[in-house]
């Protein structure tokens, strides 16, 4: 795993150093008992999820649709994405509303956080470690404190169907 | 355009919470509300249609240029350019038409000298027609020149490996033609400016299924191809069958939809497994059906035993499949929403919706499910037997076509004539201020269509009519033909005596309406019903129902008029519309079929009326409600056996009289 930063994507939103700081915060989410952290730009709306008519033949991460306010989202679950069990099944699951490349997503998480504002400078490599598929969910790896924060890839976590971790 | 579509989502939402709570203080508003919103949608869409000359009209500059490009000289003929389609589609067929044309222009028409060589006028032709059909727009573009090179497609095809050698010498023209819709596919020699630049057939056929339309084409060698479209009318808001299987539902496009009918114990249609694949044995042909919960690996409970599950049967170019579903629920107007991209690899959903009650369904792709049965869209070629053997039963009527003095052909269902007698011109006697001839020992009433015994020869024809006992004849000059067509009406009648005209074998027919002249001749008769057939009424908001039940109903030997909602018959009925038997929706917008029934019974005329209730599913509360409202019974809208068994309870079917007379005369006929 080369150390230098990754290349960005040409689609998403590309980070780099003296973006404005709203554009550095990511919103936080909980999955599987880790923390992950989502880019704040993309995040619409946080809504419990009713209702899902599943998609026969789709990939397992998707729960299905949803109607959210007259509109229909795909909802993904972060964690079959993340490739862990989806946990038990009960009523509402909490959901992030994202916008993805002009699609509209619900992220299914087990805990939604704060907001956490990036610091500069403290991007650290992708850990070389890192199993490779989850290694490809990730965009970028920060040090916030004593804590590290993983921020996801939406580009490749939302690439579903075509692009599928081994 | 949204705007609309969505009002009607909430319009549709605000129905079904209103249809389950009695609330009477919000149904009034809500109904007005409900047809107001038609109204608008109805205006909206109707301003979104434009005459497809907006198309047409820049084709002549299009066709003008590539001829001083190619060397050729070509006319172009366009017909039905007053066809109007939305605004929308028109754009998006504007590519895949210039394509087409650009195609006929440099590959199918030859060139000046080759013309005058082969004995062809040296202008070549490119036609243009575009016309309505069912709820489609077909779109023909075609060309007078060489027609497709077959050899050159197979040679192609093998070389691309599209299909192997052996496979390719068992198919037939027709099928080898397909490969030109394949990706990449070209067999022009040399590429020019005009087409073959890399946008290919496959393109265009890409273009039009993308709106849920189909592309095939026809050739013949030396005398030009013609590619027909068919295109839907509009994008927007189309109904749909909404069809449960395993604890999902989905919906169907209805305009793919021909019918849905029982897959067992039912004689007429019944599905059989052949070496694992689904078959479907209805009226004499045998086509090929998926089951939903197989093709989509659902593993919910079934939610009908298997025995009264259905078949979908969906139309499909010339052909057609069956989807089998655990049942129907409903038809919905919906506003179909495409797939996200992420989804779009799953070909069996064209796209998504938004239901009534707020639910999510996805929207089944009848190309996508004819593909995983094998069907192939390019392969559509005219197949007239098959599409023939598919039409719903009851849609072809006998007619007796005859001439009564001047004017038009004019016909008469042959069903509803028990002879046909020779008579000499003094026969016909005048009594009473009305004509008769001696039948069978008595006088019969007959009258004189179109006073033809004046102006006629000497031998005159006498149509008789009537089952039972009072039968009246209909005097005509000459019987010319029996056929068997589609009775569609194509303009209403302008006088009384005219039902309406039609096209019968090319040439311009009136239908006559028999009742007119049953008042004049019979009226006694005519009133006490007992010289005509059953004539039933059938009401249905949805007009998939209405069309699917109405010929079950007539070709079980009923007279079928229907209406489409409880106000429409209460004024047909004010009107002066008799009827024997009323078979009403129960679940329809305005009045419901309960309150309908009770309505009519208020009149002591109608208290013998048979009332036959319908609902989706005919369960034990729907029954008791039904007799509770002094109905005879309730009656699945699938279960047409059923159906019939009511009808014929309530009234006797005069069906098989009428078929061997029928089958008699037709023996007359053939000696």
């Amino acid at each position: 795993m080369s150390l230098a930063p990754r290349p960005p994507h040409n689609v998403g939103p590309a980070p780099f150093a003296g973006q404005v700081a709203v554009d550095r915060s990511v919103f936080t989410v909980v999955a599987a008992g880790e923390t992950l952290g989502i880019p704040i730009a993309s995040v619409r709306t946080i809504f419990r999820v009713q209702g899902i008519t599943s998609i026969p033949l789709a990939p397992p991460e998707v729960m299905g649709l949803v109607n959210l306010r007259g509109k229909i989202v795909t909802a993904v679950s972060l964690r079959t994405r993340l490739g862990v069990e989806r946990g038990a099944d009960h009523g509402s699951p909490l959901a992030v509303g994202l916008e993805n490349r002009g699609e509209d997503f619900a992220l299914v998480v087990d805990e939604v956080r704060e907001v956490v504002p990036l610091p500069e400078n403290r991007q650290i490599p992708i850990p070389a470690n890192m199993h490779a598929a989850r290694a490809g969910l990730v965009r970028e790896v920060h040090q916030i404190g004593d804590r590290i924060l993983t921020v996801l890839d939406l580009d490749a976590l939302l690439d579903l169907g075509r692009h599928h971790p081994a | 355009m949204t705007l609309v579509s969505e009002l009607v989502l909430t319009r549709n939402q605000l129905l079904e919470i209103a249809r389950h709570r009695a609330d009477d203080i919000i149904k009034a508003p809500l109904q007005r509300l409900s047809a107001v919103t038609t109204d608008l949608q109805e205006g909206v869409m109707h301003a979104r249609m434009q005459p497809i000359d907006r198309l047409f009209s820049n084709l002549p500059r299009l066709v003008r240029d590539l001829a001083n490009e190619l060397g050729k000289r070509i006319d172009i003929v366009t017909s039905g350019a007053d066809t109007e389609l939305d605004r929308q589609l028109i754009e998006l067929i504007r590519d895949p038409i210039t394509h087409l044309i650009r195609n006929c222009a440099d590959h199918g028409l030859e060139s000046p000298e080759d013309r005058r060589r082969l004995g062809k006028r040296e202008a070549g032709v490119i036609r243009i027609a575009a016309a309505h059909d069912s709820g489609y727009i077909t779109i023909e573009v075609g060309d007078d020149g060489r027609g497709l090179d077959v050899e050159r497609i197979r040679q192609k095809a093998s070389a691309m490996n599209l299909a192997s050698e052996a496979e390719l010498a068992r198919m037939s023209n027709d099928e080898v033609c397909r490969f030109i819709f394949a990706a990449g596919f070209s067999t022009a020699a040399k590429v020019t400016s005009v087409s073959g630049r890399g946008v290919g057939m496959d393109v265009v056929r890409e273009n039009i299924e993308a709106i849920g339309g189909t592309v095939s084409l026809k050739t013949t060698v030396g005398a030009g191809t013609t590619f027909t479209l068919k295109i839907p009318l509009t994008l927007a808001i189309a109904p749909a069958l909404i069809v449960r299987t395993a604890g999902h539902r989905f919906a169907l496009p209805q305009h793919a939809v021909v019918e849905a009918v029982a897959i067992w114990g039912e004689e007429s249609s019944r599905l059989e497994d052949v070496q694992g694949a689904l078959m479907l044995h209805i009226r004499e042909s045998v086509i090929p059906c998926i089951d939903l919960r197989t093709l989509l690996k659902l593993d919910g409970e079934p939610e009908a035993p298997e025995q009264e599950r259905l078949a979908v049967i969906m139309r499909f170019g010339p052909s057609a499949f069956g989807v089998v579903v655990d049942t129907v629920s409903d038809v919905q107007e919906i506003v179909v929403k495409p797939l996200g991209r992420s989804l779009s690899h799953l070909t069996v959903f064209s796209g998504n919706t938004i239901l009534g009650d707020g639910s999510v369904v996805l929207i089944l792709n009848p190309n996508g499910l004819a593909a995983h049965i094998g069907l192939d869209l390019a392969n559509h070629y005219s197949d007239a037997a098959q599409s023939k053997q598919l039409a719903p039963a009851g849609t072809h009527t006998r007619l007796i076509v005859f001439r009564a003095g001047n004017g038009p052909l004019k016909a008469l269902p042959l069903s509803l004539v028990s002879r046909i007698e020779t008579v000499a011109r003094e026969e016909i006697e005048d009594i009473d201020g009305m004509k008769a001839v001696h039948h069978l020992g008595k006088l019969m009433p007959v009258i004189d269509v179109n006073r033809c015994s004046e102006s006629s020869t000497e031998r005159l024809h006498v149509l008789v009519i009537g089952v039972g006992g009072e039968p009246m004849g209909l005097v005509v000059s000459e019987i010319v033909d029996i056929v068997e067509d589609a009775l569609a009406i194509e303009i209403a009648g302008k006088t009384e005596s005219v039902i309406g005209s039609t096209t019968i074998s090319g040439q311009a027919t009136e239908i006559i309406d028999l009742q007119y002249y049953m008042r004049i001749a019979r009226p006694d008769a005519f009133a006490r019903g007992n010289a005509r057939r059953y004539s039933v009424l059938l009401v249905d908001d949805k007009p998939f129902f209405r069309d699917m039940l109405a010929p079950v109903v007539a070709a079980a030997g009923y007279e079928v008029r229907t209406a489409s909602s409880g106000a429409e018959v209460l004024e047909l009925v004010k009107h002066g519309v008799q009827f024997d038997a009323l078979v009403t929706d129960i679940d329809m917008p305005g009045m419901n079929g309960y309150v309908l029934a009770q309505r009519l019974r208020e009149d002591p005329a109608r208290q013998a009326l048979p009332i036959i209730a319908l609902d989706a599913h005919a369960g034990s509360n729907i029954v008791t409600a039904a007799r509770a409202a002094g109905m005879a019974g309730a009656v699945g809208k699938f279960d047409r056996k059923a159906l019939l068994e009511h009808l014929k309870n309530a009234l006797g079917s005069d069906r098989t009289i009428l078929q061997g007379i029928e089958a008699e005369f037709l023996r007359g006929v053939a000696a």
